[in-house]
């Protein structure tokens, strides 16, 4: 607990504050159902209708108008000029009548509109949900045979050497689909509520007449029912329309419409409260970025609430991201713990791993048994290069940070040239014309394209758990935590935490420093082939480059320093860098739409924490 | 000279010779007229060379290469952009950039030097990574705040319907014509009077030292006599044609000069020693009373401000940029650049900085056209350049703790066998 003053009283304020908002909330919330809270939306409703049509109306009272000005012109034998200027005179006057002085809404009795009303938005919700049942069906019915379609077109096009999209499209032609009864009757129905409103309206507007209901039929459907309405999304598309002066008493209707997000932000305020309460012993526990980016990540929740975008989505893509990395951090900690510090020459494993991916592509190896002959082939050469790797960090104890970037840089632009010359035949890896292999490499089902992402997944509500992912991901954690428990992962860590001690006590420094090298390459490797089985693609070129960076970072936000890690700090720092990744960007689309600033926050949390975290594994001030 | 001290001379300047090598087997493959190349080597010393020289103090120091030129490089970028939405063009818009870039730069060289002060040992990575994460904050200003929060009104600097800052900045635009060629457009001739003014200079300069009793005789007459060679040479048409194509940007290879003396002269001066000291031993130079931290700041800031202005000449040359990428390659490419022509992350000189400036972009200029002509595809030419450059850099690292390793071990071997 904060011993400053301030902050208690800052904290207080911020509690007090949210158990007003959860009251104000809880008020609020049930009104949706009540009768209050839909008389709120159906006022709105009303007059949205109401101004929607009052625009025809007027230029149906136009046309009236011009025709009664052309007959009594014409009776009175005037000629063409005479019977024009009456007609446009006359125009001009029924416009000034009707448009400049707003109708006066409150004097029209709507109970029978909104009878009406009532009645078509039921008729039309039954309409819609069958109509899209009986297409989805319709689809279901015919998606394996626009699969198989696709696919041989694709094929076609690979062996005539055409580019073909890295992804396969699969659409079902709609054109052979036929309207069920049940659905015609049901629209019929909706046709015959509509009737009754277009009554409705004709006893508030004398003139309206057929031929105007009819051209506005789309935009009164529209107003009255929109797929997937929920009192929100109508109260805000009510208020968009400018109807918003309706409600005599505003704010009640406002509170109706945001009481959950009152919750969203007292749940905010709550956090605030409790992290300025706490603020000493959280900053020392976990030291000052990860509170900040702790903080970010829970602002994110609440905004993406806030917004009305998917949470249990956005979280759902955040877990499975967090798999498909944890792998590649993972390949931090033996680097870390035999004392090489941060791997950022981790490109070496990933470029081994790459190239176990083409080859089971190039030889047509496909499903589980690709995959894990990936997986043996990376390991292989990630090995042996792992090893060479560790004899040059062997040689330059003390200086492998800078030194690793750039054996890593230089791997992967020797690479990008390798990738240009290697001799890889298969279509789906070369450019059709030119040369070299293709920048993106699409997989598809026939290779590991989401083997394990998919493996025992199941869903609960729209969170999708990627079971095959997570058990691989803690069956590495647990492979690497085992390692770390034997004899020799136990002497690797006293080499990491103080040479001269370890070489004392008769540890092969060197020999314990190739082996962690050599595990975090292979994992590297590994790393990289889940991450792209998830993806889906394989990136070959520079994009490696980037990738060590990315995996030191998160383990540094997950509390590792340059020295010391632990397994919780994968699994914590992944899901927090990822998470954040996931969710800023919907949220920063909403804020300034098109933007790239999720990239942008990217590039600065993971080069702000490994800053940080060079900082503190720096030099003293003198000397 | 022996055949020892050849052998010492190859070994301790493998990657130059290499390079050498490297340059002229792709001269020969790449098929272009020497005359083309000359020409387009001058233009690319007359942009880049500035730049490389602004590495050479806190190499000096002893920080190593300082890869947060980048973020000099922004300043500079920075300073154009409201240049040119304030319409002031030709000499004047650059001067204006460069008073602009002055003190942007210094802030943000002082930032720099506060927190390579907390890395020490670690200055290169640590430079590194700063500037890949002022990137993200340069990212930040231009496409949030500059056309945004602060109006841009110059047609070409926003595009609509996008955010921010558009990706190119071309320095013809603006109301005053633009910044383009305000440096190198002042004065522009031929090789031939370039060669007879600088060698006229020096014979001058070399016969008054003669006068004053400054320069040995043995080094006056040597030096004389390269001068009349030179210009000897250039009477021969053959040799003449090869630099036809040249036009000199004579004040931009003025200002480059004025750097170099400024190299040679702050060293010595109290504040060069002290860098000198800091750079070979921070304890020995703290023990003796210089405040490390404070030389260490202005190191870094000098350069920085310097990497500003170098980033003004390349781009007034180029006519444009990329807003968002244009700074990013600066680091590596003026880093490979001084270490090719024999730099360490010790130690380096003005010479070893143009030597590995030409040598470096010789290879830019070559090597795609050779790898075009050998293996029929340029891009591998462009990966290659790029795979240099990071390898230069990298070898020139492992060198650097190799040697530091092998010193460390002598001198662990000479304290056992003292103490026997």
């Amino acid at each position: 607990m904060t011993k400053s003053v301030l902050r208690r009283v800052i904290a207080i304020v911020l509690c007090v504050a949210a158990v007003v908002l959860i009251v104000l909330g809880a008020v609020n919330m049930p009104k949706r159902e009540s009768e209050d809270g839909l008389q709120i939306l159906k006022t709105l409703r009303t007059r949205t209708l109401l101004n929607a049509t009052g625009e025809g109306v007027v230029e149906s009272y136009v046309a009236v108008a011009k025709k009664e000005a052309q007959a009594a012109a014409k009776a009175a034998g005037g000629g063409m000029s005479a019977i024009r200027e009456a007609i446009a005179k006359a125009e001009e006057e029924t416009r000034a009548k009707y448009s400049s002085n707003a109708t006066d809404y409150s004097a029209i009795d709507t109970t029978n509109l909104e009878a009406a009303m009532d009645e078509y938005m039921v008729a039309l919700k039954a309409s819609a949900d069958c109509e899209a049942a009986a297409k989805q069906a319709y689809i279901d019915a015919h998606y394996d045979e626009a699969y198989e379609a696709a696919k041989a077109d694709r094929e076609a096009k690979i062996a005539a050497g055409q580019d073909v999209p890295e992804e396969m499209k699969v659409t079902v032609d709609m054109s052979g689909f036929v309207a069920t009864e049940e659905m015609t009757s049901l629209e019929a129905k909706a046709k015959e509520a509509y009737g009754l409103v277009g009554e409705a309206l004709k006893g508030i507007y004398p003139v309206m007449d057929d031929n105007a209901l009819n051209t506005l039929e789309g935009t009164i459907a529209d107003i009255v029912y929109q797929a997937g309405d929920n009192y929100t999304l109508q109260y805000d598309r009510y208020i968009k329309a400018g109807s918003g002066d309706a409600l005599e008493n505003k704010t009640g209707g406002f509170l109706v419409r945001y009481a959950d997000d009152l919750f969203y932000v007292a749940g905010a305020l709550i956090v605030a409260a409790l992290t300025l309460l706490f603020y000493e012993v959280l900053v020392a526990k976990l030291g000052i970025p990860r509170v900040i980016i702790g903080l970010f990540f829970i602002l994110l929740c609440f905004m993406s609430l806030l917004y009305d975008l998917s949470l249990s989505t956005l979280l759902s893509n955040s877990v499975v991201r967090m798999g498909m990395n944890s792998i590649m951090v993972l390949a931090m900690v033996p680097g870390i713990q035999c004392g090489i510090s941060l791997n950022l020459g981790l490109p070496i494993g990933l470029v081994a791993g790459l190239i176990g991916g083409l080859l089971t592509i190039e030889l047509e190896i496909g499903g589980w048994l690709g995959f894990v002959f990936a997986i043996l082939v990376g390991c292989l050469i990630a090995a042996v290069c792992g090893w060479l790797y560790a004899q040059l960090l062997n040689r330059l104890k003390g200086e492998e940070m800078s030194v690793t970037t750039y054996v890593g840089f230089s791997i992967v632009s020797l690479m990008c040239i390798a990738w240009l010359v290697l001799p890889f035949n298969s279509l789906k890896l070369r450019w059709p014309l030119g040369t070299g292999l293709r920048n993106t490499i699409g997989l598809d089902n026939s290779n590991f394209r989401h083997i394990l992402d998919d493996l025992w997944s199941f869903k609960i509500g729209d969170f999708v758990v990627p079971t095959g992912l997570l058990l691989f991901m803690l069956l590495c954690c647990f492979v690497v935590w085992l390692f770390s428990r034997s004899k020799t992962g136990v002497a690797m860590q006293a080499v990491g935490n103080n040479p001269r001690f370890a070489e004392a006590t008769g540890i092969n420094v060197n020999k314990m420093r190739i082996i962690g090298t050599v595990l975090s390459t292979v994992l590297g490797a590994v790393g990289i082939l889940v991450y792209s089985q998830s993806y889906g693609f394989m990136q070959l070129y520079t994009a490696p480059r980037q990738m060590g960076f990315i995996a030191a970072s998160a383990i540094l936000i997950g509390g590792a320093s340059t020295s010391r890690c632990k397994i919780s700090h994968v699994l914590i720092g992944t899901f927090l860098f990822q998470g954040v990744l996931t969710l800023g960007m919907p949220v920063a689309n909403v804020l300034v739409p098109g933007s790239t600033i999720s990239e942008t926050l990217r590039i600065l949390i993971s080069n702000g924490i490994i800053l940080y975290a060079l900082t503190k594994s720096g030099g003293g001030s003198r000397g | 000279m022996d055949k020892k001290d050849i052998r010492s001379l190859l070994r301790n300047n493998a990657v130059t010779v290499m390079f050498v090598v490297l340059c002229t087997l792709c001269m020969i493959f790449s098929g272009q007229s020497v005359s083309y190349v000359i020409y387009e080597l001058f233009g690319r010393l007359s942009r880049n060379s500035f730049i490389v020289l602004a590495l050479i103090i806190p190499i000096v120091a002893g920080m190593g290469i300082n890869f947060a030129i980048t973020i000099g490089a922004m300043a500079a970028q920075i300073s154009v952009l409201w240049v040119i939405e304030w319409g002031v063009g030709g000499i004047g818009g650059f001067l204006l950039a460069m008073g602009m870039t002055l003190p942007i730069a210094a802030l943000f060289g002082f930032l720099i030097g506060k927190l390579l002060n907390k890395m020490k040992g670690q200055e290169m990575i640590g430079g590194l990574i700063l500037g890949y994460f002022a990137s993200g904050l340069y990212q930040l200003l231009f496409l949030f705040i500059f056309g945004n929060l602060i109006p841009l009104n110059t047609p070409g600097l926003v595009v609509k319907g996008s955010t921010g800052v558009a990706n190119t900045i071309d320095l013809n635009s603006g109301a005053g014509g633009g910044i383009k060629y305000a440096l190198d457009g002042i004065w522009r001739t031929d090789f031939g009077t370039t060669l007879y003014v600088l060698c006229g200079i020096v014979a001058m300069a070399l016969i008054v030292g003669l006068l004053l009793k400054k320069v040995e005789k043995k080094k006056a007459i040597i030096g004389v006599g390269t001068a009349a060679v030179l210009c000897g040479l250039y009477q021969i048409p053959a040799v003449a044609d090869l630099f036809s194509m040249v036009k000199v940007p004579m004040i931009t290879f003025i200002v480059v000069g004025i750097l170099c003396l400024f190299n040679v002269g702050v060293m010595k001066t109290r504040l060069g020693q002290q860098f000198r000291a800091v750079g070979q031993n921070r304890t020995v130079a703290n023990a003796s009373g210089i405040h490390v931290d404070k030389v260490r700041l202005i190191a870094i800031v000098i350069s920085t401000v310097l990497a500003g202005w170098g980033q003004l000449i390349f781009v007034q040359n180029m006519g444009s940029f990329q807003t968002y990428g244009a700074h990013e390659q600066v680091g590596l490419y003026a880093g490979a650049a001084i270490l090719v022509g024999g730099a360490s992350i010790r130690k380096a000189t003005n010479g070893q900085a143009i030597l590995g400036c030409i040598l470096f972009h010789l290879l830019f200029i070559v090597a795609p056209p050779a790898a075009k002509n050998l293996f029929g595809d340029a891009a591998i030419g462009e990966y290659f350049r790029v795979f240099i450059s990071y390898g230069v850099i990298a070898m020139a690292l492992v060198m650097h703790a190799w040697r530091g390793v092998q010193a460390r071990k002598e001198k662990k071997e000479q304290q056992e066998a003292a103490a026997k």
